[in-house]
């Protein structure tokens, strides 16, 4: 099981009319773990007494470890946890977060980083821009965004960024030449992006088509588990069967159940709560981001922090 | 030797075949590497540019030159050693963008002294299309006292640093370009296997 921080909100600042920024010192007043930029943590709520977790990304400078720092998107039509931290979650909360962990992190082997931002997909680059600066990489950030009101931390990032940062602003119809950038990059050079889903994909297909190497194409996606019908798993090993709601993910209804499956980003990401699928009499939903589309196919295999099923049973090997 | 096992650090060669995706093409070849060029030029080419370096030094019995000049009209380059040969990519690598597929053929030893260049650039090894060509001569990196001996043919070999009788093995380093060579008689001294060229 990860191990847990016990934190204390200090402040809460509104960033935009959709975006709340956290800082959160330790409960014991200890110093915080030491991370890398592009590291996440899982944030731990209790909403109506049932656990949420999800992760976010921490934005503040990797060399500050008095206090970490994440912004988070209010997000309607969710489960929740979004709105939970924006509406119940102010100065003095306590909550409980997850080690820092990094599935995001800048390849020390690129002589050049480019970094794509859409919208709230901004707070990732935050901390990997105080490592880049730190060990004085070579980069360029371009950021887009909907309209001047949603400029979330641009003041911030031309402070830390300079002429390196490039600003997209959709309303004022600015958009982003993604095959003009990515044609014209010399060898060496990573690309990372954190943003819509569509955005992802567009960088993805982008590389793909101009010849640039998988592994030079980077991207973090979080998902939140969707909403869904109900249905029944059977855990093969303890021998206990969960009823997952509709409003609740897989991961979640197990540990309800007081099984400890394991996890690590509960956003589809890393692939740690992979499980073994014994037998399913439907159809798997697969949302995660970590699986081959042939693997999805096959059906072997389930992210239960993202993914659920349309069945009536459900067996797993755990 | 030894089989049924599987060493992760030894490489794997293939067949040059050209890449669909790409922004521009450069195939760095060196004696019987010729024989993959030809191959590879017998595909049918991408419309990308394409740059080609070839030297014909090395003990290829045959030289290719003269055959890849006939089939290969632009951007062809024929130099005289393998050291000429990574002098021009030294020179051509800054002016290189992403996309740019590399493809090399030749000796063990040459291809991963191109990759050492490419790396360099931030061009990782397994993003470059290799072809092992001519001979399965081995680069030896002794463990005790670091020397590293080219073109070894044989499972014992004597190291020129120290003298010591050394076991080629299948671990090999990507740094050095080398496989890791073991006293084969540190158990019991002068106990020393017949050698058996698996190299040739």
């Amino acid at each position: 099981m990860s191990t847990t921080l016990n934190v204390i909100v200090k402040d809460v600042e509104q960033v935009t009319e959709v975006v709340k920024h956290f800082t959160f010192v330790q409960e014991n007043g200890e110093a915080l773990p030491r991370f890398s930029g592009g590291s996440h943590v899982v944030v731990s709520m209790n909403i109506n007494g049932r656990i949420h977790r999800n992760p976010y990304s921490l934005m503040g400078s990797t060399a500050n470890t008095d206090s970490y720092h994440i912004s988070v998107r209010k997000q309607e039509n969710s489960r929740g946890g979004s709105v939970f931290m924006h509406e119940q979650v102010e100065s003095g909360s306590k909550l409980q977060i997850t080690y820092p962990v990094n599935l995001f992190a800048i390849s020390k082997m690129g002589r050049r980083h480019i970094l794509i931002a859409g919208g709230i997909g901004i707070t990732p680059f935050m901390s990997q821009i105080s490592d880049l600066n730190r060990l004085g990489f070579d980069y360029e950030l371009h950021y887009a965004y909907r309209s001047p009101e949603h400029a979330a931390f641009r003041e911030q990032l031309e402070e830390m960024c300079g002429d390196r940062v490039h600003f997209y602003i959709d309303s004022e119809g600015s958009r982003l030449d993604l095959n003009g950038l990515m044609s014209n990059q010399p060898l060496g050079t990573h690309v990372y992006t954190c943003g819509p889903e569509p955005m992802v994909k567009a960088v993805h297909l982008t590389g793909k088509t101009l010849g640039w190497p998988d592994n030079h194409v980077h991207s973090e996606e979080f998902t939140a588990p969707p909403i869904g019908d109900q249905f029944t798993v059977e855990l093969l090993q303890s021998g206990i069967e969960v009823t997952v709601p509709g409003d609740m993910s897989m991961l979640e209804a197990m540990e309800e159940a007081g099984a400890e499956p394991p996890f690590l980003c509960r956003g589809g990401a890393c692939g740690r709560c992979e499980l073994e699928v014994v037998s399913c009499d439907g159809v798997i939903m697969h949302n995660d981001h970590y699986l081959s589309d042939h693997e999805k196919a096959e059906g072997r295999s389930i992210m239960p922090c993202v993914s659920r099923a349309k069945c009536s049973k459900l067996v797993v090997n755990l | 030797m030894e089989r049924g096992y599987w060493i992760r650090s030894k490489p794997l060669y293939d067949s040059l075949v050209w890449r669909q995706q790409a922004t521009g093409h450069m195939v760095i070849a060196k004696g019987e590497g010729g024989i993959a060029v030809l191959k590879l030029f017998q595909q049918m080419c991408p419309r990308e540019p394409i740059k080609l370096l070839f030297t014909d030094e090395g003990t290829a019995p045959k030289k290719y030159a003269d055959i890849i000049k006939t089939l290969v009209p632009e951007g062809l380059q024929v130099l005289e050693s393998e050291q000429a040969v990574l002098a021009a990519l030294r020179e051509q690598l800054p002016d290189c963008l992403m996309g740019t597929q590399f493809y090399v053929a030749g000796t063990e030893a040459f291809i991963w002294a191109v990759l050492d260049e490419l790396k360099k650039y931030g061009v990782q090894d397994r993003n470059v299309e290799k072809e092992l060509s001519g001979t399965l001569a081995r680069s030896v990196y002794c463990v005790h006292c670091k020397t590293i001996d080219k073109d070894v043919h044989y499972n014992i070999h004597q190291c020129s640093g120290c003298q010591r009788h050394l076991f080629v093995r299948d671990h090999f380093s990507r740094r050095l370009g080398a496989y890791m060579g073991v006293m084969v008689d540190a158990e019991i001294p002068g106990d020393i296997p017949a050698k058996e060229e698996i190299y040739p």
